[in-house]
């Protein structure tokens, strides 16, 4: 016909599903689950043909529930919004506007990865996991074209905003690729490092959840520890393995979720990707992002290096989804820091030297204290321990208090405090909600305070503590004088 | 330096935490009777005077119960001028907070039973972050409700400004 087509008045929507390779993982997911339920059909049954046909039947059961699971579960984007449609038992249609969507997390754990699959996430600043939406098993072209689609409409706002603010970030372009080798610093963070002890534990609960299929009994438990006690130098050996264990497995771990760790800036988007079996990708709106926090641990300080994590407003589990950088040299952690979110052109102020007196009282004397308790008592071992906890306070407090310090540019504040866990935050003035300002008895007594900006981005606070009671005040109305200037006392000092 | 907030929250707020730091109190006492009555049987302090514990406790905590609420009193102080909350809260340890009306999200009347009781209010204002709310306790119950009434009206001017 050369008839022209009548246009339709709207586009038929696709529907789409999940990929079907999705149904290759779910009997495996449900495996653990099905074990126990099937090794009791098969132990009640005496291992009898009927047991095997009814430990089948089950199987086959699962397998039916996945696809249909599979066959009712659609989703469609049409007239800016996503609409998950479930068709199981009963139908449910959530609908999430597409301008609600500040964020696309791409995972691929093992098993979706080995099918060339992924599981699509998207943040709606709703806060709580069960409003947001989940795509479980799309193919990763579909997941790719998904976090396009879902982002684009966000996007031509973001740049449209970006543009009007004057920061838009070039297209397309990597901020950092951290280098294998520096894998290396990974134990320095400290994180992990309670790895094998997670494992223990984990492995004694799996073995009392399924001991008890086979036997094992709390009178059999009894008789281990037991055993044990009675050979102490096993118990010193697997204690000292377990130490040994953890920088290792802690090294292992690190290394498994920071793999080929890249960040980039892509529109009105900074995306981290990082992970070696489990691949995982988060957008973070940059519109959203307010500054960023630095932090060192001790050893990482020692030894130059540091962490990166984004400052974003509506963004839940912000530690983990708002990482920026792992564990890489301090002066590339500051260079990414200031091309991806922004610098800070000042330099920190010290706090008083009362701010010194107090660290050191209070990293010093509790522990004095309890040595005195210890000695009193006639525990002198642990007392010369607590001596020497005591000792190390001196150090900790002086360091403490170089660690604290404020700052303000103009565009951005700064707080930074901690010495064991040292952490810096960069926080740009409009994202300042409030002020807290505390002054305990103790800190009255020493003419020193707490300053909190409240933020509503991130942890919530950023704290210059024990600053000079005028500094204190001084800094606050520096950065937002309209809220404070109009309750400062009219004549100065 | 700062200056004091405008104004007053109301007398009644002193009975209001006199009646609070009160009912602590008898727990606290009452809690330390019973652990001398269950000391008074355990051998190791046989022939103490274990009945001197809820004394003691009473003599310590007493001239806190008097001297909490009116020390409260003269902390306790708020204002809102120039779209800001300024107010001051706290006795032993103060606590001074600063809410841009433009920052609120929302501003909540609320009324525990002795302040039903006593025709108060508490005031909470919150914001995007905990650091930056702030909760005024002790108001008078018309005042609260004026001052509430104030804010959500101040913010939804703000708003209509800015759009």
């Amino acid at each position: 016909m050369t008839a022209p087509t009548i246009p339709s008045m709207r586009p038929p929507v696709p529907v789409l599903r999940l990929s079907p390779r999705v149904l290759l993982i779910d009997p495996i997911r449900m495996l653990p689950s099905l074990v126990v339920p099937l090794a009791g059909v098969l132990i009640a049954g005496g291992f009898s043909a009927a047991s095997f046909g009814w430990a089948a039947l089950g199987v086959a059961a699962s397998v039916v529930f996945a696809v249909i699971r599979w066959a009712t579960f659609t989703y469609s984007i049409a007239d800016g919004r996503l609409e998950l449609t479930r068709a199981f038992i009963g139908r449910s249609v959530r609908t999430i506007p597409l301008e609600r969507i500040r964020g696309v997390d791409v995972t691929a754990p093992p098993m979706h990865r080995v099918l060339g699959l992924a599981v699509l996430k998207l943040d709606t600043g709703a806060g709580g996991d069960e409003q947001e939406g989940e795509l479980d098993g799309v193919t990763k072209q579909e997941a790719e074209r998904l976090r396009a689609t879902l982002l684009a409409d966000r996007e031509q706002h973001a740049a449209a905003a970006d543009d009007a603010a004057g920061h838009t970030g070039p297209e397309g372009r990597r901020y950092a690729r951290v280098p294998r080798s520096w894998l290396r610093y990974g134990p320095l963070s400290g994180a992990y490092l309670f790895t094998p002890f997670a494992l223990l534990a984990g492995a004694i609960g799996l073995a009392f959840q399924w001991g008890e299929e086979f036997g094992l009994n709390q009178r059999a438990a009894w008789r281990a520890l037991e055993w044990l006690w009675d050979r102490p130098y096993l118990l010193v050996a697997a204690a000292a393995a377990l130490v040994l264990a953890m920088p290792v497995l802690g090294w292992l771990m690190y290394a498994l979720f920071n793999w080929d760790f890249t960040l980039s800036g892509r529109g009105g988007y900074l995306i981290a990707e990082r992970g070696l079996i489990t691949r995982r990708v988060v957008s973070l709106e940059r519109r959203r992002i307010r500054g960023y926090e630095l932090g060192e641990s001790l050893l990482e300080r020692r030894f130059h290096v540091a962490r990166l994590w984004a400052v974003v407003t509506g963004l839940g589990d912000s530690r983990t989804r708002g990482q920026l950088l792992p564990v890489v040299p301090r002066p590339f952690a500051e260079t990414v820091a200031v091309e991806a979110v922004g610098p800070i052109g000042a330099p920190l102020r010290r706090h008083p030297l009362m701010a010194r007196r107090r660290r050191l009282f209070r990293a010093i004397v509790p522990w004095a204290v309890f040595a005195a308790i210890a000695f009193a008592l006639g525990f002198v071992v642990v007392g010369c321990v607590l001596l020497l906890v005591a000792a190390a306070g001196v150090p900790l407090g002086l360091d403490r208090y170089r660690s604290l310090g404020h700052a303000f540019d103009g565009r951005r504040l700064s707080v930074r405090s901690g010495s064991v866990r040292r952490t810096q935050a960069v926080v740009e003035r409009r994202a300042v909600v409030g002020w807290t300002i505390r002054q305990t008895w103790f800190q009255r007594g020493g003419r020193v305070l707490t300053v909190t900006a409240g933020v509503g981005a991130g942890k919530g606070g950023y704290s210059a503590v024990d600053t000079g009671e005028e500094q204190g005040v001084a800094f606050a109305a520096e950065v937002t004088p309209a809220w404070i200037t109009p309750f400062l006392t009219s004549h100065d000092g | 330096m700062l200056r004091d907030p405008a104004n007053q929250v109301s007398r009644r707020a002193i009975t209001l935490w006199l009646l609070e730091s009160l009912t602590w109190f008898v727990f606290v006492v009452g809690g330390s009777i019973l652990v001398a009555y269950w000391l008074s049987g355990w051998s190791p302090i046989d022939g103490w005077p274990v009945w001197l514990l809820p004394i003691v406790v009473t003599l310590l905590m007493l001239p806190g119960v008097i001297v909490e609420p009116l020390w409260r009193f003269a902390v306790h102080r708020w204002e809102f001028s120039d779209d800001v909350v300024y107010a001051r809260s706290g006795w032993l340890s103060r606590e001074w907070v600063f809410v841009p009306v433009s920052r609120i999200q929302t501003v909540d009347k609320a009324q525990g039973w002795f302040e039903r009781l006593l025709r108060l209010a508490t005031v909470e204002i919150r914001t995007a972050s905990h650091a930056g709310s702030s909760t005024i306790k002790g108001l008078d119950f018309t005042v609260a409700a004026q001052l509430a009434a104030d804010l959500a009206h101040r913010a939804r001017e703000l708003r209509d400004d800015a759009t």
